[in-house]
């Protein structure tokens, strides 16, 4: 697949005020977006997000490393870079509130140097695929934040840039609004073959829409992987069995000897063990011992696991060994 | 043409802008009107008889040009100040067309509304005082222009030095009455002054205005004096500001939120 972001060993250090140290915000980082693919750039906070999302967009000049727009070095020709990459940074911020949808549209057009009339049927389209007819005439300080952070996207759309960064897309949105937002990116990778990159801390919207992603900690990447191994990587196999009688004393020393993790919990209703297998086929095992004095199993679940708390196993260094790296 | 578009979508925007705060524009109207009467009010009750009719002139004359250098200079830092807290610096910024290009659109685009604005005080002014001064507009024009671009210069090196310092605005109150003395300073105290920003421009459009001279009395040396000073500062305020752009760029200054 041919790449249109290419990031390589991209460092960045500030310097704090009173101390005059150099503080690392972003060191090594280097990966590369396809075209059309939709990656999710996520990390905790102060992980080095922002500041790599900033230097891609020309708004903030790494102290060495490189990164290619289009082929284009975005610091030696960072204009003609600009050319192909539009953001949204800071949501409904990035706005003139006192400005109307509208006037907002065709005033950043123009300062592309784009004039009213050549963007006037694209203003229209974008209107309506973001929901926003009827409301092209009022002020966006009128607007709800839902709408402003469309209308924001909007205007990023407007540019025709191949490459949008969206920075925490969705932050602050209602759920319905939230789903509305992550349809419309869908429908940009899908309907005009755009590529997109996210920050974001809401793990469903990286789970749902981003086909790769890369976790960012302490300023360097941790992994580099589709999503979809991520989830198989950290697939557990943990059940919950909710038994209608209590389990002798063979059977509680039995599940110590195999299964030295399990939790056993009982009450005058019902008993529950919690447990963790290493391999499916340990389930046989588990059912021999219940055999034993055929302790009736009421229920059997089965845990999953999602993104978040994948995120936070690999935040906090789990796998290590088995994460796909950066090449 | 994309330098068109540019500057037809600022000037778009500031005029929507000075429409929907209309109130504000108002008030500022107000406010030089009102320091204008207490100007006025001054040479008319408490000042010399027999200087009174030129003094009034001069007063027309600076405070005209004190707005004008004020909505010109002073304004565009405030403006950068605001969009960096805003967070719509940022989105101006990752604009193909550079980031001074549209500092300059926004500069042409306020000016051209502010000279609106500037002719409806001036002839309020006359009418008020019963001061008729000569507008002659083929003489006037040509060193207002020149007047002006030495003005965009001096605004470029405010606008850079909003975009890095994030407490400008005490300095910005100040700059209001550094570009009063700057408007009122007359050139006879020291030629000197003849080289800083718009003093000499100022002076000449005085000549015209008070004195009456036309375009064919100004010497060459009174043009190329202009001209110099137009190149030179607007160059040193552009060179400076794309200075102070590549340090924000540097440092991530340019939001301030």
């Amino acid at each position: 697949m041919e790449s249109i972001i290419e990031v390589q060993n991209l460092k960045k250090s500030y310097r704090k005020r009173k101390s005059k140290e150099y503080v690392k915000a972003v060191s090594e980082v280097s990966f590369t977006v396809n075209r059309g693919e939709i990656l999710g750039l996520l990390g905790p906070n102060g992980a080095g997000k922002t500041t790599t999302i900033k230097m891609i967009c020309g708004l903030l000049t790494p102290d060495s490393g490189s990164i290619k727009i289009n082929g284009i070095d975005n610091k030696d020709k960072r204009l003609k870079a600009l050319r192909h990459i539009s953001a949204v940074l800071e949501g409904n911020r990035n706005l003139y509130w006192r400005l109307t949808v509208k006037e907002n549209l065709e005033y950043f057009a123009g300062n592309r140097g784009l004039s009213r009339r050549d963007v006037s049927v694209q203003v229209e389209e974008l209107l309506v695929k973001f929901n926003l007819k009827g409301k092209e005439n009022e002020l966006v300080n009128r607007l709800s934040r839902g709408m402003q952070q469309k209308l924001a996207i909007a205007v990023a759309m407007l540019a025709d840039s191949e490459v949008i960064l969206l920075d925490e897309p969705t932050l602050g949105l209602d759920v319905e609004t939230g789903y509305e937002v992550r349809e419309i990116l869908k429908a940009l990778v899908r309907d005009y073959n755009r590529t997109i990159i996210i920050s974001s801390h809401d793990m469903d919207v990286i789970q749902n829409i981003c086909e790769r992603t890369v976790i960012i900690n302490q300023g360097k990447i941790i992994t580099d992987d589709k999503v979809e191994n991520l989830l198989r990587l950290f697939d557990v196999r943990a059940y919950t069995v909710e038994l209608g009688d209590s389990l002798s004393e063979q059977q509680e020393q039995l599940l110590l000897q195999k299964f030295p993790q399990h939790e056993y919990t009982k009450d005058a209703l019902k008993s529950m063990l919690s447990i963790d297998l290493a391999k499916s086929g340990e389930i046989y095992e588990l059912f021999d011992i219940l055999k034993l004095n055929n302790t009736p199993v009421e229920a059997i679940d089965r845990k999953t696991i999602n993104f978040e708390q994948i995120f936070l196993k690999i935040v906090k260094g789990e796998k290590q060994d088995a994460l796909a790296k950066p090449s | 043409m994309r330098w068109l578009n540019l500057l037809k979508a600022n000037m778009r925007k500031e005029y929507l802008e000075l429409k929907r705060y209309l109130p504000n524009t108002i008030a500022m109207l107000l406010t030089f009107y009102i320091i204008f009467l207490g100007l006025f009010g001054t040479i008319h009750f408490i000042g010399d008889p027999s200087t009174q009719d030129t003094n009034i002139q001069y007063v027309i004359v600076n405070y005209i040009f004190w707005f004008l250098t004020i909505t010109v200079i002073n304004s565009i830092g405030y403006e950068v100040i605001n969009e960096a807290m805003r967070g719509t610096l940022e989105q101006l910024s990752m604009s193909p067309m550079g980031i001074w290009r549209i500092m300059a659109a926004r500069l042409v685009s306020t000016t051209l509304i502010n000279i609106v604005i500037v002719i409806g005080l001036l002839y309020l002014s006359m009418a008020t005082s019963g001061q008729w001064l000569n507008i002659d507009i083929m003489t006037i024009a040509p060193i207002l222009i020149l007047t002006l671009i030495s003005m965009f210069g001096v605004a470029f090196i405010i606008a850079g030095i909003s975009i890095i310092l994030k407490q400008v605005q005490a300095f910005l109150q100040i700059l209001q009455f550094i570009l009063m003395g700057l408007t009122f300073v007359p050139l006879s105290l020291s030629p000197v002054l003849a080289f800083l920003p718009f003093v000499k421009g100022i002076d000449l459009v005085r000549n015209v205005m008070i004195n009456g001279i036309s375009i064919s009395q100004i010497g060459m040396g009174d043009f190329l004096i202009l001209g110099f000073n137009a190149i030179f500062y607007f160059a040193v305020g552009l060179g400076i500001f794309i200075y102070c752009e590549r340090v924000a760029l540097n440092k991530g200054l340019l939001a301030h939120y």
